[in-house]
């Protein structure tokens, strides 16, 4: 058994880390909600390559695999990226017979979202291009798009109406299933970095803040509240690990890999960011403190692409029919 | 990454198993939840299965030869503990002596105690105990109570220790007693082998929440010790405990197993009772289901990762001590999902016809678990302080002589 990342996957995860607490930050995830724009954006997310990541080397991609991709996308997350690499990876197995838009999507020149019936769709926003699923076809076409007051602006979310349409694929259910499923992986990725960014902002923050003498993380209270949450985030990666190695390796239990990463993702992050803005006291609560940004994230990722309800039950259903393998 | 054995763990795995197949007859099998009718009957059947295992190969696989041991890896202790739990054997008799007892004899005892003790722990012909927790202190031990006054060339023990499992059954025990309380709580202690036949020591069984009684009471009066049983230096006993305790969580965290019944045994009884529910009872028994199911899932995988870092040769990681906790809470909703499951019967603790009690043994067994081993609130202590590095509590009972002003 091999369940830990390689030295290429570390070096790339410590790369992405780079690139991503260069190019974007929580900061900048407040001034998209104040109308700035998201960062650090797809033309910057193309130029490093991390739009092309699932995509194969002859369409202008790297040709990894949804591990790697998944290792950058925790990276992405902890400075609350965007636009999401989740589209990235799913664009990309739907357009896998198409090179041509394949390459398009690695070198950022069209901007695609992908919809779930009148579902918010992530990154409809600055999007040039939506996929969808009609009668069973894989469709391609330009919408218009209607939008509420953000909550997470870096999600880019919105309503789309296509306006006209070309169909890519007949019978396209099963590689849209996958798709989807690739989508929760690389969404339960982006939460794990989003989570522990904000444990380690709580951690970073009680062992400095003094109250009655001494540090508040000396208090069991604020500590146990931290542990709590940093055991989740643990827990979380093992389930986005063994998730993004199903999609690669094991196809068969990636429905049930992805169900249980994305409903266990959205418990971790909402656990983590609230318990950030507890230990922060009133300061966590204002606009200023980053707290908030983390847990705008949490409260809409939640729901995004299937809220924990769907997803349980999705694990469910799978249990009953006899998944449990391993 | 991958999930498959090496070609050596595979070889190593084929073994054992052939092995177990080949003494099958000579083993205790119990399915998983299942409790054996007479428990007299059932120690000597279990003492038995761990010298077959022993004599096999199976016991010990991580020790050192010298000691009895196999000299394998932890890589390999673990395939042998999923090839027995596959093989439907129960837990081994000795597993507090082979998990606790055997190693901290191993890293402070003599070249006489090795020879002495090890060879017969391995094979159950001695089964040990650990003699730690006092009425007084459980997640404090430091500040136990039981003395030891030396006399010459014998050390006379007096005191009490509880919640000692397998005192009942036992031969020896570990024993962390006070000799000097002039000194610091944590500097006044000393670690001793103590016979469990010998004059002066007394047990009492526990009877626990669920009924049954695995864990007791045992009282010291005037107990003699040679000092040639004294494990470690005067003094020294809390440097001897941290191994014991270390040793105890690596036990615990090695293997990534599911604590209590598995989400197997759950999926199982909701393939047979989820379709006789109504609708509206269908759907939260689902959700239940897939939440206890995913937090299994969790709990497991991130065993994998324990698995893999022993594999490497490694000590298991910080998300080691964060196993219990995890394992914990996964057991609970596991345990919940599956009691609210068998409807009417779940308010028996066995039902009047069909159902076997096993969900609500479970279901009892499990509040004991959160706190053996380290309270789940030590636990997090520990977390927050050796892996987040959060501040530890002031504490001038670190510090303090132990006698001084607090008796």
């Amino acid at each position: 058994m091999n369940f830990e990342l390689d030295d290429d996957q570390r070096a790339a995860a410590a790369g992405a880390r780079d690139f991503f607490t260069g190019s974007a930050s929580a900061a900048d995830a407040r001034r998209a909600l104040e109308d700035g724009p998201v960062a650090p954006g797809r033309s910057a997310l193309a130029g490093i390559g991390f739009l092309g990541i699932t995509v194969p080397e002859d369409a202008g991609g790297a040709g990894s695999s949804v591990l790697d991709l998944a290792v950058v996308a925790e990276q992405a997350g902890a400075v609350l990226a965007g636009p999401s690499l989740v589209t990235a990876a799913r664009a990309a197995v739907l357009l896998a017979d198409h090179p041509d838009l394949l390459a398009a999507l690695a070198d950022g020149s069209t901007g695609y979202a992908v919809l779930d019936g009148s579902a918010p769709a992530i990154d409809a926003l600055g999007a040039d291009a939506f996929l969808a699923l009609e009668d069973g076809a894989l469709v391609l076409g330009a919408g218009e798009v209607t939008t509420g007051r953000p909550m997470d602006a870096t999600r880019g979310l919105g309503s789309v109406r296509l306006t006209d349409r070309r169909v890519l694929a007949e019978n396209a259910g099963a590689r849209w299933a996958r798709a989807r499923d690739v989508a929760l992986v690389v969404l339960a990725a982006e939460d794990l970095g989003a989570a522990g960014r904000a444990v380690q902002l709580g951690v970073e923050y009680a062992k400095v803040r003094t109250a009655f003498g001494r540090q508040i993380g000396s208090y069991q209270a604020v500590k146990h509240a931290l542990v709590d949450a940093w055991v989740g985030v643990e827990q979380l990666r093992s389930l986005v690990w063994w998730a993004a190695w199903a999609a690669d390796s094991a196809p068969d239990e990636l429905p049930l890999a992805a169900a249980a990463a994305k409903a266990f993702a959205a418990e971790t992050l909402e656990r983590a960011a609230g318990t950030c803005i507890q230990v922060h006291g009133g300061i966590g609560f204002t606009w200023e403190h980053d707290a908030h940004l983390y847990w705008r994230r949490a409260k809409v990722d939640r729901f995004v692409l299937g809220d924990e309800a769907e997803h349980l039950d999705t694990v469910a259903g799978l249990v009953l029919a006899g998944a449990l393998g391993r | 990454m991958d999930f498959d054995d090496t070609p050596d763990e595979a070889a190593y795995r084929a073994r054992v198993r052939s092995l177990l197949e080949e003494h099958a007859a000579e083993l205790v099998h119990l399915d998983a939840g299942e409790e054996a009718a007479d428990a007299a009957e059932q120690q000597q059947a279990l003492r038995r299965t761990q010298r077959v295992l022993a004599d096999a190969g199976l016991v010990g696989v991580s020790w050192a030869r010298e000691h009895g041991g196999q000299a394998g890896t932890l890589a390999q202790q673990a395939i042998v503990n999923q090839e027995l739990a596959r093989a439907r054997v129960p837990t081994l008799i000795n597993h507090i002596g082979l998990g606790m007892c055997g190693p901290t004899v191993v890293a402070h005892g003599t070249p006489e105690q090795h020879e002495r003790y090890l060879a017969r722990l391995l094979r159950a012909e001695d089964v040990w105990c650990q003699l730690f927790s006092e009425p007084a202190s459980g997640s404090d031990l430091a500040a136990l109570r039981t003395t030891a006054v030396r006399h010459g060339d014998e050390w006379v023990v007096n005191g009490q220790k509880v919640w000692t499992t397998l005192a009942h059954v036992a031969d020896h025990g570990i024993l962390l007693a006070r000799t000097d309380g002039d000194r610091p709580k944590h500097a006044g202690l000393t670690m001793f082998i103590v016979d469990m036949h010998a004059p002066g020591v007394t047990v009492r069984p526990l009877r626990q929440l669920g009924g049954q009684s695995d864990f007791n009471e045992v009282f010291f009066d005037d107990v003699h010790v040679p000092d040639s049983d004294r494990l470690g230096e005067p003094g020294e006993g809390w440097r001897v405990a941290l191994t014991t305790l270390l040793n105890e969580r690596v036990a615990v965290g090695g293997g990534g197993n599911d604590l209590g019944l598995s989400v197997e045994s759950l999926a199982a009884l909701a393939v047979e009772r989820v379709p006789q529910l109504p609708p509206e009872r269908q759907v939260l028994a689902r959700q239940a289901l897939g939440r206890a199911a995913v937090a299994a899932l969790a709990n497991r995988y991130t065993g994998y990762r324990r698995y893999t870092a022993i594999s490497r040769g490694g000590l298991p990681g910080p998300e080691a001590s964060a196993g219990k906790l995890a394992g914990t809470t996964a057991a609970e909703l596991v345990a919940d999902a599956g009691v609210r499951l068998l409807g009417d019967d779940a308010v028996y603790g066995r039902g009047p016809d069909g159902d076997d009690g096993r969900w609500q043994r479970n279901q009892a067994w499990l509040p004991g678990i959160a706190i053996a081993g380290g309270t789940n609130e030590v636990l997090r202590n520990i977390i927050g302080e050796r892996v987040l590095g959060l501040p530890p509590e002031p504490r001038e009972d670190k510090t303090a002589p132990f006698n001084g002003g607090r008796r």
